[in-house]
């Protein structure tokens, strides 16, 4: 009797072999392999030569880009590919704003009213490109119904929080189309950086009709989508490979090199590199451990990702003390940290803000150099606020004061933490506790003040210091630590208000020496990436600035 | 027979109302905010909490999610805003489904022959290869046969694609290091139950009835002796068919493999619930049809349901 019940599972499992065949789910159309072509028609064998001449750059990501709806998207994978789909009234290209829908603007003298004059283009189904898709684009975006996860980002608009909350009708936005080719743009503050913002994905123009049509499924695959971009959506197999296509409807279209863009899933960054070894990728990033062996070729790149420790200053802590959040900050050796850590990929901070975020005219970490503490740092100094510490709050021994240092657990960041719990506890004989926790819990419990510490980051949504400092006034919703500094609130207030570059930036700078020398947060490091790329691809760069690659004008030589 | 199939039908569609519920359960109470995001304020949670009903009581949401289910409609993934539950399962399961039968048929078709072979030549250096090879299988973890494979024949030797699944060239480094483990298995359980056999007195009379050695070997003894090496299939097989992550991983296979991991680290409620849903009905469905060819084989069953 049991022999019947199994004669009918292999029954069922020969008829599944059956089904398997010869054909794999993610075959490709024989066409394709041009190893095949020996006899055919001369046809098909010019066809074969156009199809290998075609300019085709190929990189990978380790997960698929989890939308390219125009205000849904919150990954950096996502913005990348979306700034060469769609095109904004601007374009920056390596930081620097360059016209993009818009060919011309004026900004009002109190620098809070923008006008836009829009050139002659087309979407890639021949639709003129209006003013009307960039207002609806807006509002779409601050939309409550959206639910858009970067509605933060319009935050400089007129009415924008309100709008966001329900409050008042999206039509009520700082955004207007005076007609089909200008533009109203209304701030709250002048923000002299929310042009370059302009050139996000979130801000692109989003056709109305394709919203409505597709409702959900908008943007789901390439069909369900319409693009102004360099590139179009050619074809796009989810988890497997996104493939852009260059845009013949692009007003630029003359400067654009590429023919095509293969962009591949490969979770394993091993694989990947074998890959690129292998000749199937154009460009790759290099994982930490095997970095050395590739001294010679890789180049680096910071990717704008600022890690440091959150400290929680709302008086359930001993942190709440100056001197005990200064004598870690002393206390810490960055350098040495970074070399335990990454083997020196990463670069140790010192400070705050990053270096290279635009200044009055060139960087802000040339024109304001500033180091808050010795890099390799300075045992005396935190010994002597330990013990001021020690005294203010009644502790006789370091070891009676126990902290808890929250971080996520990954393989990285579990060797981070402790790495930083040795290098404190052996200098200062206190004791810390390590806790590790999957990555939603985590910011679940940074969000809901639930850390004494924690092992957190930042990365940049505009190139200027603001994106850095707006954390920490009393009042931002981000600033889970309960910091709060009347002095430094002021500043901030100044840097938002103020339409004088020279002006804005000394008062940031004054703000950020302000947070460090109250010790409101303990800088680690800033993150850098090391790349290889192919040698005949040019043109291919990384920004740091709310995408990774910017390859727009590549090109093989 | 008709009261038997209504009966076994409706214990499954009971089977899966179980396991929904309990999973629609268990996601809430996992720690963590499925929203959480570096940049994430007030005003926009509260924004993505009505989108997708978290604010409505929990039991209209779980009956808004049974209704969904009727019409098999598994919703949309939180992660993905624009893709469906259903698409993304419709794209990745190919390629599990794909991958695990290759390995399953490899897996059986050699290990069957690598047992069969060890136990004719017993004692001799053939036997002890494949011995060799067996507990290579059933000791190495797969990911380690993977990444070796991978190394040698992809990267080294440039013999097989490194990666991908777009063709059969790229199923047989992923298919072997997958199935390894199975094959050494099936090797190791026929080579046991062959050497059972020779002793058993049924052979010695097919021998003494001067039948040639390679007939009683075909029509006897493998008979016998692949049965037992069926039955530990039944567990394995679900294995193989549900992807495996760091295989899929390793050689960057869109399969399933991934979405178990990534729902789970992203709270993907949706996608949990969804993947829940077809691999129970999936494993339901198996069964109870092997259920009805049981009762269909089995003349007895036919009878009493009259």
């Amino acid at each position: 009797m049991k022999g019947r019940k199994l004669l009918a599972w292999m029954l069922i499992i020969i008829l599944a072999f059956g089904v398997v065949g010869c054909t794999t789910p993610g075959s490709e159309e024989p066409a394709e392999e041009p190893e095949e072509q020996e006899g055919e028609e001369a046809e098909q064998g010019e066809e074969q030569a156009a199809e290998e001449s075609k300019k085709i750059l190929r990189y990978s990501l380790t997960a698929d880009v989890p939308t390219l709806d125009q205000h849904l998207a919150n990954s950096i994978p996502s913005a990348t590919v979306g700034h060469q789909i769609f095109e904004g009234l601007i374009r920056t290209y390596q930081g620097e704003v360059r016209p993009g829908i818009a060919e011309d603007w004026d900004v009002s003298d109190d620098g809070t009213t923008y006008t836009f004059y829009l050139r002659d283009t087309q979407w890639s189904d021949g639709e003129p490109v209006t003013a009307y898709d960039f207002e609806y684009s807006f509002r779409r975006l601050l939309d409550p119904k959206t639910a858009s996860g970067y509605a933060f980002i319009g935050m400089a608009l007129k009415n924008a929080g309100d709008v966001n909350k329900g409050e008042v009708p999206v039509e009520d936005l700082g955004v207007t189309a005076i007609d089909e080719k200008t533009l109203e743009v209304e701030l709250e503050n002048p923000a002299g950086y929310f042009l370059s913002m302009l050139s996000m994905m979130q801000f692109a123009p989003t056709r109305e009709d394709y919203v409505e049509e597709f409702g959900k499924d908008y943007a789901a695959n390439s069909e369900n989508n319409v693009y102004n971009g360099p590139f179009v959506v050619k074809e796009w197999r989810h988890e497997d490979r996104l493939i852009l296509e260059k845009n013949p409807n692009y007003w630029d279209a003359d400067s654009i090199n590429l023919d095509e863009v293969h962009i591949i899933i490969v979770p394993d960054q091993m694989t990947a590199l074998a890959m690129f070894e292998d000749g199937e990728l154009d460009m790759v990033e290099v994982p930490a451990e095997v970095v050395s062996q590739y001294e010679e070729d890789v180049e680096y790149y910071y990717n704008g990702a600022n890690d440091f420790i959150k400290i929680q200053m709302d008086g359930s802590s001993p942190l709440e003390n100056k001197d005990l959040r200064l004598a870690l900050n002393y206390a810490l050796n960055r350098k040495e940290f970074i070399m335990l850590s990454t083997g020196g990929l990463y670069d140790p901070n010192p400070r705050y803000v990053l270096p290279q975020v635009n200044g009055v005219e060139g960087e802000f970490g040339d024109e304001y150099p500033y180091e808050a503490y010795p890099v390799e740092g300075d045992i005396d100094t935190a010994l002597e606020h330990l013990d001021a510490a020690m005294e203010a709050l009644g502790v006789a021994e370091a070891s009676d004061i126990e902290l808890e240092l929250l971080t996520t657990d990954v393989e990285r960041t579990r060797k981070e933490a402790e790495i930083i719990q040795d290098d404190l506890e052996s200098k200062l004989g206190i004791n810390i506790d390590i806790r590790q926790v999957p990555y939603k819990q985590r910011l679940e419990m940074e969000g809901n003040k639930d850390f004494e510490m924690v092992v957190t980051g930042w990365a940049p949504d505009y190139s200027d210091p603001m994106t850095y400092l707006e954390l920490w006034t009393t009042d931002s919703g981000y600033n889970h630590g309960s910091y709060s500094n009347s002095e430094y609130d002021a500043k901030i207030k100044l840097a938002r208000t103020s339409t004088d570059q020279q002006e804005r930036m000394d008062a940031m700078f004054e703000a950020e020496k302000i947070l460090l020398e109250d010790g409101a947060i303990i800088p680690l490091q800033l993150r850098r990436i090391a790349m290889l790329t192919n040698p005949d691809l040019v043109g291919f760069e990384s920004y740091f600035v709310g995408l990774s690659y910017e390859y727009t004008y590549a090109d093989f030589k | 027979m008709k009261k038997y199939i209504i009966k076994r039908v409706f214990i499954s569609l009971i089977t899966i109302l179980v396991l929904v519920s309990v999973v629609f359960a268990l996601v809430r109470l996992m720690p963590g905010d499925p929203f959480a995001s570096e940049k994430l304020t007030p005003e926009i949670r509260a924004n993505l909490e009505q989108y997708y009903g978290f604010d409505k009581p929990l039991i209209v949401q779980y009956f808004t999610y049974l209704k969904n289910l009727v019409t098999g409609d598994l919703g949309y993934s939180m992660f993905y805003p624009n893709l469906r539950v259903n698409d993304i399962i419709a794209s990745a399961f190919p390629y599990s489904f794909d991958l695990g039968m290759r390995a399953l048929a490899m897996a059986i078709s050699f290990g069957l022959v690598l047992g069969i072979v060890a136990a004719l030549n017993r004692g001799k250096v053939l036997d002890f290869t494949c011995v060799l090879i067996a507990i290579i299988g059933t000791s190495m973890p797969d990911f380690i046969i993977g990444a070796i494979l991978q190394f040698f024949f992809g990267i080294k030797w440039g013999l097989l694609p490194v990666a991908q699944y777009k063709g059969i060239s790229y199923t047989i480094l992923p298919s072997i290091a997958l199935g390894f483990y199975t094959l050494a298995l099936v090797s190791r359980v026929m080579r046991a139950n062959m050497i059972e056999t020779i002793q058993q007195d049924y052979i010695k009379t097919a021998k003494s009835k001067g039948i040639s050695k390679l007939r009683v070997v075909l029509k006897h003894q493998i008979r016998n002796a692949i049965m037992p090496v069926i039955t530990i299939l039944g567990p394995i097989v679900a294995a193989l068919l549900t992807g495996t992550f760091v295989i899929e991983s390793i050689f960057a296979i869109p399969g399933m493999g991934r979405h178990y991991v990534q729902s789970i680290q992203n709270l993907d409620y949706t996608i949990i619930l969804g993947m829940t849903v077809f691999y129970g009905s999936f494993l339901v469905v198996a069964n109870m049809i092997v259920d009805l060819l049981y009762g269909i084989i089995d003349p007895r069953i036919r009878v009493s349901g009259e």
